[in-house]
């Protein structure tokens, strides 16, 4: 199959005028030169030593020839590595079947290739081509151009159904009957569904039949996983699914929520030879009803999803309060602790606008609920217990809770018999003191709880003591009496717990332990619509998909074909109804590639042995045709080139380029763009551009990149120097300081900003300044440095800078400001010291004004407000007094006469980093005996 | 393979950068200090200082009154001071007149990637510098048939602005007319690239009342090597010529020994009048040739 194939082999013939060529172009010499000569006229009459020109120059000579050659070869249509398949057809019709189903999607790469393989061998055969995807609705089947066939082939995609093949037989049967020795091409994916193989068999018989010359071409061993997932006992369990073992014995199954976040992940590992394996989710159950998807990770496939609907998720609940409907005191309602109680995990549900206990019953149970809470709810009418009665059967879970009511009527809708009336346990006519639970048994739901020894039951209801009392137990009291029973009825469940769900009787709603009571008897309860199996059934809701999988496993809208299906539908996808989510956001059902007890079963290729089969890894056709053609326009061009340069006439337009190199760069100059494409965001300073991740784990300085570089070098050398001071020597080690646009970047990793004014640059935009307004009022410090120290007077005309930062400012939410007062914690946070100098010593350094001090208090070293000031303005350019270069030395000179000038700058940005990062901490009364003591006071 | 290039009219005038090319040149150069020729004192007063009285115009000394003088050589007013008379003397100052031509035909227009400026470039340059020189040095500097001899400080501008007024000098390839006088001297540059008999008679015609001069041959590189290959036509700028000369390799042969006859018979007529001749070539630097000149037309003014 490997080897160099023409498909016009005659044209080769036209090589053997190669030779002639040789010679024709060996006597056409290029244009002579034309040279500008001025001494021409005094020597005009000398004469042409020999006229005849020279020859093409050997060079130019195998270019033209090989340019001739190529040309002849692209013509005779090389073909590297045909695919043999359309060697032995002729020019009958070729049917291509793909399969594009759910399992498909794994390997769809490599089946497209060898499909457009396949097509493209056709297509130099000159076959008609008809392509077939299996897993499309079945239609008749006509054989069309290859140039067709491959169009039709690109628009192919996996669908995200199992493949119905069967059902495209006859349609295949009356193809080969029409186009007899047709050519049959299957690739398949290896996969036969959930249901044994009934297509491989009445296809080979097909094709002996109408003497069709079938071909498989398939991957060894289907390579395509599965997942289905089950849920019980409370766990969630994912099966992943292979219909043979093909090699791929582990992975992982993830569960993600509505957005597509990661909630869990459980490794897999297939047994050897097992066709399943389980991945065991267990998780809270909060986690657990937020799961929306299942997936084997990396699979890319639709039947590698599985869909969680409501109907595996939150229970809904609904609750019912038998006492009168207009609490006056809402808050100690019995519904108000259920509700609190189930909500994390549940979906409560109560009346609306009902009236009564009957109405509201009948609401609820419309609302398809699957727990329905009673508390304290007594007689009930007939018609209203005959319909909960019928709820329960049907898989609902009632739960009551016990009160004065239900004690005092009769009731059969409860799991034990009881006695009218109740008992009190420590009042004041009673020798008994409240009673605590006793630990609970373990063939009890409850088992594993503890029960915290203070919850006290000051009354109950009791039970008759009857035979089938203990069984029906899941909680009791110390001295035996049952606190919670439960019995099964039909296929639902009626949970009685004997106190109030209020406070009245007990303060078991008071604790913890109520909530993991009722969070383990919710998930007791089945579901209210339990999937379809067939047999009349009144008509469900119908719901509309609202996403829908696409093939390799991907949510988005509906096609066109997809259908609505019924509320209570419990079938796999099909290709009218596609796998996703049908109905509204928050009731809708979830329609899966397979149902959770499905396995996969491969095909039965035994019929089929006679057929041709191959690999989907295939030879790889490469069609030199291409690759010819523009190697001889290549070499054309360049023979234009080169003529024009042997006459003469390149020389005039490089001439001024002065010779080779000149050229040489601007070509390279031209090239580069095409070599190194750099994004424009490319030339933005390369100073530290801060990475979000990094920012999170160190704590860092920031200053505001202003687009001035002079400044913004000052800046960052400034940051720099004081990081290395505080490193040197505070507890603080930071990283490296990072520039940031507030427009762009996220504010919130950095405590202190330094922003440096630069009167020259246009003002910050407004989402900038939003978004420093957030960050100010979230607790970060902005300290703006307008950097005129020397030149702002107090008095004269605010300096430019003054004025920008005021312009600024005026859109954000400034408190007031002033002076930094001499007991200001921000004078006491490392060092002590009075002024904060800068490169200037002679400006004024303004911070949030403090709340007056009180009048009559003890005076203190150190004053502080609530908060640390968010914004702290200065003049006297702090960075530049900070700024070091590499080897330490410092960058720009100090202007002042203080010999020690650069160190109380130093001093000043230690003490303004550790204000923003510890806040009044340092005015705490702590500090102020060691303070005085330093203070020399 | 060398490229040519022949540059049209406009461009064969001085512009801005030839004239600052020209001040350079003349910057680098050392002030040349003339020896002028035996002249009489009927000769022009030039700016050329002697040191000594003499005819002149700026002022010299006062020296007393001989008595047999003319009395209206008294200088009165310094003589009221006191009780002598005296008569005030000037410097004696003497120049001498030279005459420069530039070829600009279109032959100059014209240059190789070998050569470093185009030869009527160079010409332009090496003229503007020497003028420029001579006119620090005390001389008086004109362009022959075009302007009068003079020795302003913006020698460089005026000749300049008097080349680009002269169209009809495009397409000279001869000097014009012109009989200066016995003690002048005269500059020719070009590139001679006429037939020798009409070189003589040009030369010959200057020549004749005595004055004295110099031919500065520039070539381009190209013009003595001709270093083609392969089939060529040539085609002059100037008359419009286009010859085939089949292939360039052999025929380049012939035209080396055609050219140095050529130069041969320069030298030959140069000689014949008592003339230099300086063949100077653009891949050269310029101020070789000028200083060969300077040094020339100072050998001479000793002599």
């Amino acid at each position: 199959m490997f080897g160099l194939t023409f498909a016009a082999p005659l044209a080769l013939a036209a090589l053997v005028g190669l030779p002639a060529l040789w010679f024709l172009l060996r006597v056409t010499p290029p244009r002579p030169r034309r040279i500008a000569f001025p001494p021409l006229k005094i020597v005009a009459d000398l004469l042409p030593q020999r006229q005849t020109p020279a020859r093409t120059p050997p060079w130019l000579l195998i270019l033209r020839l090989l340019a001739a050659a190529a040309l002849i070869l692209a013509v005779a249509g090389p073909v590297w590595n045909p695919q043999g398949l359309g060697a032995g057809g002729g020019r009958n019709a070729l049917l291509v079947l793909v399969d594009n189903g759910a399992s498909a999607a794994h390997d769809w790469r490599a089946r497209m290739r060898v499909a457009t393989d396949t097509v493209a061998a056709a297509s130099r055969d000159g076959r008609p081509v008809a392509l077939v995807g299996l897993a499309e609705p079945s239609a008749a089947i006509e054989a069309r151009t290859p140039a067709a066939a491959l169009e039709r082939l690109r628009a192919l995609a996996p669908r995200p159904h199992l493949a119905q093949r069967a059902a495209h037989l006859p349609a295949i049967g009356a193809f080969l009957e029409k186009n007899g020795g047709a050519g049959l091409v299957w690739i398949s994916d290896g996969v036969a569904g959930v249901e044994t193989d009934a297509f491989t068999g009445p296809l080979a018989d097909l094709a002996a039949r109408y003497e069709a010359a079938p071909t498989l071409l398939r991957a060894d061993t289907p390579p395509a996983l599965a997942l289905t997932g089950s849920e019980g006992a409370g766990k969630l369990t994912a099966r992943v699914l292979r219909a043979a073992p093909n090699g791929r014995e582990r992975g992982t199954v993830r569960a993600l929520d509505q957005r597509g976040l990661p909630l869990a992940e459980h490794d897999f590992t297939f047994a050897a030879d097992a066709l399943e394996a389980d991945a065991p989710l267990d998780l809270p159950v909060e986690l657990r009803n937020g799961i929306s998807r299942l997936e084997v990770a990396g699979e890319r496939a639709a039947g590698a999803v599985v869909l969680m609907d409501e109907r595996g998720r939150r229970r809904r609940v609904g609750l019912v309060f038998g006492g009168t409907s207009d609490q006056a005191q809402p808050l100690l309602a019995p519904t108000y602790y259920l509700a609190k109680a189930l909500q994390p995990f549940a979906d409560v549900q109560e009346p609306r606008g009902a009236k009564g206990t009957a109405e509201s019953i009948g609401q609820l149970l419309d609302a398809q609920v699957s727990v329905l809470v009673l508390a304290d709810v007594g007689a009930m009418d007939e018609r209203t217990a005959a319909r909960v009665e019928k709820f329960v059967d049907a898989g609902g879970l009632l739960l009551r809770f016990a009160g004065p009511r239900l004690a005092a009527g009769n009731d059969p809708l409860v799991p034990v018999r009881l006695r009218r009336g109740g008992r009190n346990l420590g009042g004041t006519l009673s020798w008994d003191s409240p009673r605590t639970l006793a630990p609970f048994a373990p063939e009890s739901p409850f088992a594993g709880l503890a029960p915290p020894a203070d919850i006290g039951v000051r009354r109950q209801i009791l039970a008759e003591p009857d035979g089938d009392l203990p069984g029906r137990t899941w909680a009791s009291l110390q001295d035996g009496t049952p606190i919670v029973t439960a019995q099964t009825r039909g296929q639902g469940r009626v949970v009685l717990f004997h106190v109030t769900a209020d406070t009245t009787w007990s303060n078991l709603p008071l604790s913890g332990l109520f909530i993991d009571m009722l969070r383990r008897v919710v998930a007791l309860a089945g579901t209210a619509a339990p999937p379809t199996d067939g047999g009349p059934r009144p008509p469900a809701a119908i719901l509309a998909p609202r996403l829908v999988l696409d093939g390799f496993g991907a949510l988005g809208s509906p096609p066109a074909s997809a259908k609505a299906v019924a509320a209570d539908y419990g079938d796999r996808a099909s290709a009218e109804h596609p796998p996703g989510f049908y109905g509204p956001a928050d009731g809708g059902i979830a329609v899966n590639v397979l149902r959770p007890g499905d396995g996969l079963k491969p095909l039965d290729l035994a019929r089929f042995g006679a057929a041709r089969t191959g690999t989907l890894t295939g030879a790889e056709t490469l069609d030199l045709r291409p690759a010819l053609f523009t190697f001889a326009l290549m070499l054309l061009a360049l023979d234009t080139l080169a003529g024009l340069w042997l006459g003469g006439f390149l020389a005039g337009g490089l001439g001024r380029l002065r010779g080779r190199p000149a050229a040489l760069a601007l070509a390279a100059l031209l090239a580069l763009p095409l070599l190194a494409p750099r994004p424009a965001g490319a030339q933005e300073p390369p100073a530290n551009r801060p990475n979000g991740i990094e920012s999170a784990l160190v704590t860092r300085l920031a200053y505001v990149v202003t687009g001035d570089a002079a400044v913004d070098e000052a800046s960052r050398a400034g940051l720099t120097g004081l990081t290395q001071m505080l490193a040197a020597r505070t507890a603080l080690e930071p990283g490296e300081p990072a520039g940031i646009d507030p427009a762009k970047d996220e504010l919130a990793f950095y405590p202190l900003i330094y922003w440096p004014i630069a009167p020259g640059r246009p003002q910050p935009p407004e989402a900038a300044i939003r978004r420093i307004d957030a960050f100010m009022r979230n607790g970060g410090t902005v300290l703006f440095d307008t950097r005129d120290g020397l030149t702002a007077r107090p008095g004269a005309p605010p300096s430019p800078e003054a004025l920008y930062l005021r312009r600024m400012l005026a859109t954000l939410e400034v408190p007031e400001l002033e002076p930094v007062p001499p007991d200001h914690v921000l004078t006491k946070a490392f060092y002590l010291l009075d002024s904060f100098p800068g490169r200037y010593a002679s400006g004024e350094t303004w911070v949030e004004a403090l709340p007056p001090a009180g009048e009559g208090g003890e005076r203190r070293p150190a004053r502080a407000g609530d908060g640390v000031s968010p914004i702290i303005i200065t003049g006297n350019d702090l960075a530049a007094a900070w700024a070091i270069g590499r080897r330490g030395e410092p960058l720009y000179p100090v202007v002042g006469g203080d010999q020690r000038q650069r160190e109380m700058a130093f001093r000043g940005g230690v003490n303004i980093v550790m204000y923003t990062l510890t806040g009044n901490y340092k005015a705490d009364q702590v500090h102020v005996p060691a303070l005085l003591e330093r203070l020399g006071q | 393979m060398v490229a040519t290039r022949a540059l049209a009219a406009d461009a064969r005038n001085p512009g801005r950068q030839t004239r600052e090319g020209a001040a350079a040149l003349a910057a680098r150069m050392p002030r040349l200090v003339l020896e002028a020729r035996r002249v009489s004192s009927l000769l022009a007063h030039g700016l050329h200082g002697r040191r000594r009285a003499g005819p002149g115009e700026s002022f010299w000394q006062f020296r007393p009154f001989v008595t047999g003088e003319a009395a209206a050589r008294i200088d009165w007013r310094r003589s009221a001071r006191d009780d002598r008379l005296y008569v005030r003397e000037r410097e004696w100052e003497a120049a001498h007149n030279i005459w420069l031509w530039i070829d600009r035909s279109g032959s100059m227009g014209f240059s190789s990637d070998l050569a470093q400026a185009s030869k009527v470039d160079r010409a332009l340059v090496l003229g503007l510098a020497l003028a420029d020189a001579f006119v620090e040095g005390g001389e008086r500097v004109g362009l022959l048939g075009l302007t009068r001899p003079t020795a302003s400080r913006r020698i460089v501008e005026r000749m300049a602005e008097a080349l680009v007024g002269d169209e009809g000098g495009l397409g000279e390839d001869l000097p014009p007319r012109a009989e200066p006088g016995r003690f002048d001297e005269a500059i020719l540059l070009s590139d001679f690239l006429t037939p020798p008999e009409r070189i003589a008679a040009a030369v010959r015609e200057i020549a004749g009342r005595g004055c004295r001069g110099h031919l500065v041959a520039i070539a381009d590189p190209i013009e003595e090597t001709f270093p083609f290959a392969g089939q060529a036509v040539l085609h002059d700028p100037e008359t419009g010529l286009s010859r085939d000369i089949g292939d360039a390799g052999s025929w380049g042969e012939a035209y080396r020994a055609r050219i140095g006859r050529h130069r041969a018979a320069l030298a030959e007529i140069a000689r014949g009048s008592g003339w230099t001749l300086t063949l100077h070539r653009t891949d050269r630097p310029a101020s070789e040739a000028a200083l060969r000149l300077a040094t020339l037309i100072a050998a001479r003014g000793a002599g």
